[in-house]
C-alpha cells in the first residue's frame, strides 16, 4: 500500500516538471473522453441506458445489507465459502491462513484495487508467500515499486525503454527491446510458467450478483482468467460495494463500465464464476473464497451525506475528465485511488484531516460529476469534507482561529451593505497603495499565489454601489438622457 | 417589466463596469433594472471554502435583501447556482429560511438565460467587425446547462465571427482558494486557456462569469497584454451604439 498522501504538492510539481507524464497527460485528456463517447454512442439511446446504469447503481447501495446477505447465502449454496473482513488486517489475515493452511509458497494475482488498498502483496511477501502481480501493468508497477498512476491503467505513463530494462533486470526478457508486442509476449511466456504449477490465484471483482451468488470479472488480456482456471483454490476479494441486485442488472453494468472504462462495447474477456469447480467440471477451481471486505466502507454507508460514493464502479472516467488530473496524473493522490474518484472516497479511508490536499484540489468545476456512469456528484462530497474539516479545527490551531474570525468579519459585512461599503473604503487605498499603472503584480500577504502567473487590476475608484448611489436613477429613460452610464 | 439586479461582489469592487453594462442592455431591451443597494455578495468564496455558518449569515442576507423580486438576473453563474442549487440545502435545518431558499431559487436567472429564454431576444442590436470567441465557463456550462444562450446572442451580433476555442469547456484554473493554494496547477489551466484563445486568432475572448474573467484577464495582462478578454454584457453594450430600441 502506498500512502504518501502528505507529499500531494511536492509530487504534483514534480511531476507537472515531468515531460513525459505531461506528453502522455495531454493525450490521455484528450483521447479517452472521445473513446468513451463513441462507446456510449454506440448504445441505441446513450441517455436511457446511462440512466438505467445510475439507477442499478443507486438501488444496489440503498439495498446494500440485504444485497450482500442474499449474495452470501446464494454464493454458499453453490459451494464457495464467504468471508467477511472487518477491516485490512482481517482480510489479510485470512489470505495469509488460507496459503499457510495449504502449504502454499507462492500466488498469482489478477488486477484488483482493494488489495492495493488493504497492502495485501507487501503482507503477504513479509510472510513468505511471493506474489505474482499478472496483468501486465501491475507487473510492471510492481516491478519497479511504483504507486498506479491510473486506477485502470496503473503504468501508462510508463516508457518501453524503462519496461524494457526491468524486464531484463528481472529475466523476463534476454535481449532488451522497445517493441511492445514483444514486451507483451514475453510477459505472457513469463507467466504462463507460473500459471501451469499454479495452487492458489487472487482476482478481485467487478460485480457480485446477488440473485445467484456469481462474480464477474472484466478484463482485455486474459490474465484474470487465467488466475480463476488455473489454481486449485481461487481466492475472490471485492468490497462491499460491489453487489448488484440481479444478473441482469450486472450484464448491464458490464455494458457501462467497458464502455467508460475504455470505450469498448465489450472487453476482450468476461468471466463469470458461480461456486468452484463442479464435479462433473474439467476446469476450475476447487475451492473458491471469497473475502468481503469492509474497511471503513460500512462507516460510509451510514454516513447519509457521502454514502453515494459507493455507487463507483471505478471505471475511471473521471479521472479522465478533470482537468487537474490531466495535469498532475495519479502520483500526487498518493494512494491506491486518484482523481476524483480517490478526492471522494480516500478522504474517507484514511481521514478527513489526513487528506486535505485532496478536497481542497478542486475548482469544483463538475467535470467528475458530469460524466460519472454511477451518478455520483463529486462536488458536493468534496464541499461537504472542507465543511467538517472547517468545523474540526476551527478552535484548534491559532491560524485556525485566526481564519474562521476572517471569515466571520466577512460574513458580517456580507449581511450589512452599510459594513460591506465601509470595509471597501478603508480596503481600497491599502489594495491599491499596491498597484502600479492600475495593476497588482504581487502581495507581501495574503493571496500570494495568485500573483504568481496573473496580475490584478486595481479596485477602482468606484464600485457599482458607489456608481448607482450617484445616479440615483433607478428610472432607464432618464438615465439614458443623461449618458451617464 | 422589473428586472432586479445581482451584481456580484467581484464586478461591484473589481469590474464595476460589468455592473454597467448589464443595466445598459436590460434597460435597452425595455426592461426596469431595479438595483437593492442592501446587497452585497451571496456567500459562495464562504461556502466554497467550507465555512458553512458564515456562509448561512451571507444567504439570509441576500434572500432578505431580494425579497419576492420575481425576476433577479445576474452576469455569474457561479452566483446564481450557489443561490439556486446551493442555497436550499445550506440552510437545510433552518425550515422557515431553506423554504425561502427554496422558493428564490426559482426566480434567479444568468443574464444571458434571462435575455434569450425570458424575453425572448437573441438579436440585441451590436454590431462588431472581427472574430470572436468564446469560452464555456463551468458553472454556466455544467451547473447551469447554459451554453446555446450566450451563443445565440454572439452569433446575432452583425460583422462578428465566432470561431470555436480549443477545449472550451474545460476549466481555466481559478476555482477561488485553489489558485492561491495550488498556484502552479492552477497556472497549468490558465495558461492552456490562453493558448487555445491565441490559436483560435480571435480578437476578443468572450465569457460570462466574472470570477473566470479575473483569472484569464488577469493571466493574459501579465503574459500577453496585446490579447483581449471581455464579459459579454460588456461587449454587447460597449458595440451597441442604437439605444433607442428600434
Ligand atoms: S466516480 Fe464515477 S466516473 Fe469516477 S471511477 Fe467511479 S464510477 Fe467511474
Amino acid at each position: 500500500m502506498h500512502n504518501r498522501v502528505d507529499k500531494f504538492k511536492e509530487t504534483a510539481r514534480a511531476e507537472m516538471k515531468n515531460e513525459l507524464s505531461q506528453a502522455f497527460l495531454l493525450m490521455l485528456s484528450l483521447g479517452a473522453p472521445i473513446m468513451r463517447q463513441i462507446g456510449m454512442s454506440s448504445f441505441p439511446d446513450p441517455a436511457a441506458a446511462e440512466a438505467y446504469g445510475r439507477a442499478i447503481r443507486t438501488e444496489s447501495i440503498e439495498r446494500l445489507p440485504e444485497l450482500l446477505e442474499e449474495f452470501k447465502k446464494n454464493a454458499q449454496a453453490k459451494g464457495a465459502k464467504v468471508i467477511w473482513a472487518r477491516d485490512s488486517a482481517e482480510a489479510k489475515a485470512s489470505v495469509l491462513d488460507i496459503a499457510k493452511k495449504r502449504g502454499i509458497n507462492y500466488i498469482t494475482k489478477g488486477k484488483s484495487m482493494v488489495t492495493e488498498e488493504i497492502g495485501l502483496n507487501e503482507h503477504l511477501i513479509s510472510n513468505g508467500v511471493d506474489v505474482f502481480e499478472t496483468d501486465l501493468g501491475e507487473v510492471i508497477t510492481q516491478m519497479l515499486s511504483r504507486a498506479p498512476f491510473h486506477i485502470v491503467g496503473p503504468a501508462l505513463n510508463v516508457p518501453p525503454e524503462e519496461i524494457s530494462a526491468v524486464f531484463l533486470k528481472r529475466g523476463v526478457i534476454k535481449q532488451p527491446t522497445v517493441n511492445p508486442v514483444e514486451l507483451g509476449k514475453a510477459v505472457r511466456e513469463y507467466m504462463r510458467e507460473k500459471f501451469r504449477y499454479l495452487d492458489m490465484g487472487i482476482v478481485g471483482v467487478n460485480m457480485a450478483v446477488a440473485e445467484t451468488g456469481t462474480i464477474i470479472n472484466v478484463e482485455n488480456e486474459g490474465n484474470i482468467r487465467m488466475n480463476k482456471s488455473s489454481p486449485r483454490t481461487l481466492v475472490a476479494i471485492m468490497s462491499i460495494e460491489k453487489v448488484v441486485p440481479t444478473m441482469a442488472d450486472a450484464l448491464h453494468m458490464v455494458r457501462i463500465l467497458s464502455r467508460n472504462c475504455t470505450g469498448q462495447k465489450l472487453t476482450g474477456y468476461v468471466s463469470m464464476d458461480t461456486g468452484p469447480k463442479k464435479s462433473d467440471e474439467m476446469d476450475g477451481p476447487e475451492e473458491l473464497f471469497i473475502i468481503i471486505v469492509d474497511n471503513g466502507r460500512s462507516e460510509i454507508y451510514r454516513d447519509i451525506k457521502v454514502r453515494e460514493i459507493l455507487k463507483c464502479i471505478r471505471c475511471g472516467a473521471c479521472l479522465n475528465a478533470c482537468p487537474i488530473y490531466a495535469k498532475i496524473g495519479g502520483y500526487p493522490y498518493g494512494f491506491s485511488y486518484s482523481g476524483p474518484m480517490g478526492q471522494i472516497l480516500n478522504p474517507m479511508l484514511l481521514g478527513i484531516e489526513h487528506t486535505s490536499d485532496l478536497f481542497r484540489a478542486c475548482t469544483l468545476c463538475g467535470a467528475c460529476k458530469k460524466i460519472c456512469p454511477a451518478g455520483i456528484d463529486h462536488p458536493s462530497i468534496i464541499l461537504e469534507y472542507r465543511a467538517r474539516q472547517i468545523k474540526d479545527r476551527k478552535h484548534q490551531t491559532l491560524s485556525a482561529r485566526f481564519e474562521n474570525n476572517l471569515a466571520t468579519c466577512s460574513s458580517l459585512a456580507m449581511s450589512s451593505s452599510m459594513l460591506w461599503n465601509l470595509a471597501v473604503k478603508t480596503v481600497r487605498p491599502l489594495f491599491n497603495s499596491l498597484a502600479e499603472d492600475g495593476y497588482i503584480r504581487d502581495m507581501p500577504f495574503g493571496a500570494k499565489g495568485w500573483f504568481s502567473c496573473r496580475n490584478l487590476r486595481a479596485m477602482p475608484d468606484k464600485t457599482f454601489h458607489e456608481i448607482w448611489k450617484k445616479l440615483n436613477l433607478p428610472n432607464p429613460d432618464d438615465v439614458r438622457k443623461k449618458e451617464t452610464l | 417589466m422589473k428586472v432586479s439586479l445581482f451584481i456580484p461582489c467581484t464586478v461591484d469592487l473589481m469590474m464595476p463596469e460589468i455592473g454597467v453594462a448589464v443595466y445598459r442592455i436590460l434597460s435597452h431591451l425595455d426592461t426596469r433594472p431595479v438595483y437593492h443597494s442592501g446587497q452585497t455578495c451571496c456567500g459562495q468564496p464562504l461556502y466554497n471554502a467550507g465555512y458553512r455558518d458564515q456562509a448561512k449569515r451571507a444567504a439570509r442576507h441576500f434572500i432578505k435583501v431580494f425579497g419576492d423580486d420575481e425576476y433577479i438576473v445576474s452576469p455569474s453563474g457561479s452566483c446564481v447556482s450557489t443561490v439556486k442549487q446551493h442555497y436550499a440545502e445550506l440552510l437545510a435545518d433552518e425550515p422557515s429560511w431553506c423554504d425561502r431558499a427554496r422558493n428564490i431559487s426559482k426566480r434567479m436567472y444568468e443574464l444571458s438565460q434571462f435575455i434569450v429564454d425570458v424575453l425572448g431576444i437573441t438579436d440585441v442590436g451590436a454590431s462588431f467587425e472581427g472574430k470572436v470567441t468564446y469560452h464555456e465557463s463551468c458553472h454556466i456550462f455544467r451547473a447551469l446547462g447554459i451554453s446555446e444562450q450566450p451563443r445565440k446572442l454572439i452569433a446575432s451580433v452583425r460583422g462578428a465571427e465566432l470561431v470555436e476555442l480549443g477545449n472550451a469547456t474545460a476549466c481555466c484554473g481559478f476555482g477561488g482558494e485553489f489558485s492561491t493554494g495550488f498556484p502552479e496547477i492552477s497556472e497549468a489551466m490558465v495558461k492552456a486557456k490562453a493558448v487555445n484563445f491565441i490559436n483560435t486568432g480571435a480578437d476578443v475572448l468572450l465569457l460570462n462569469e466574472p470570477g473566470c474573467l479575473l483569472n484569464i484577464s488577469g493571466y493574459l495582462h501579465r503574459n500577453h497584454p496585446q490579447k483581449r478578454s471581455m464579459h459579454l454584457a460588456t461587449f454587447l453594450a460597449e458595440n451597441t451604439r442604437e439605444f433607442s430600441h428600434a
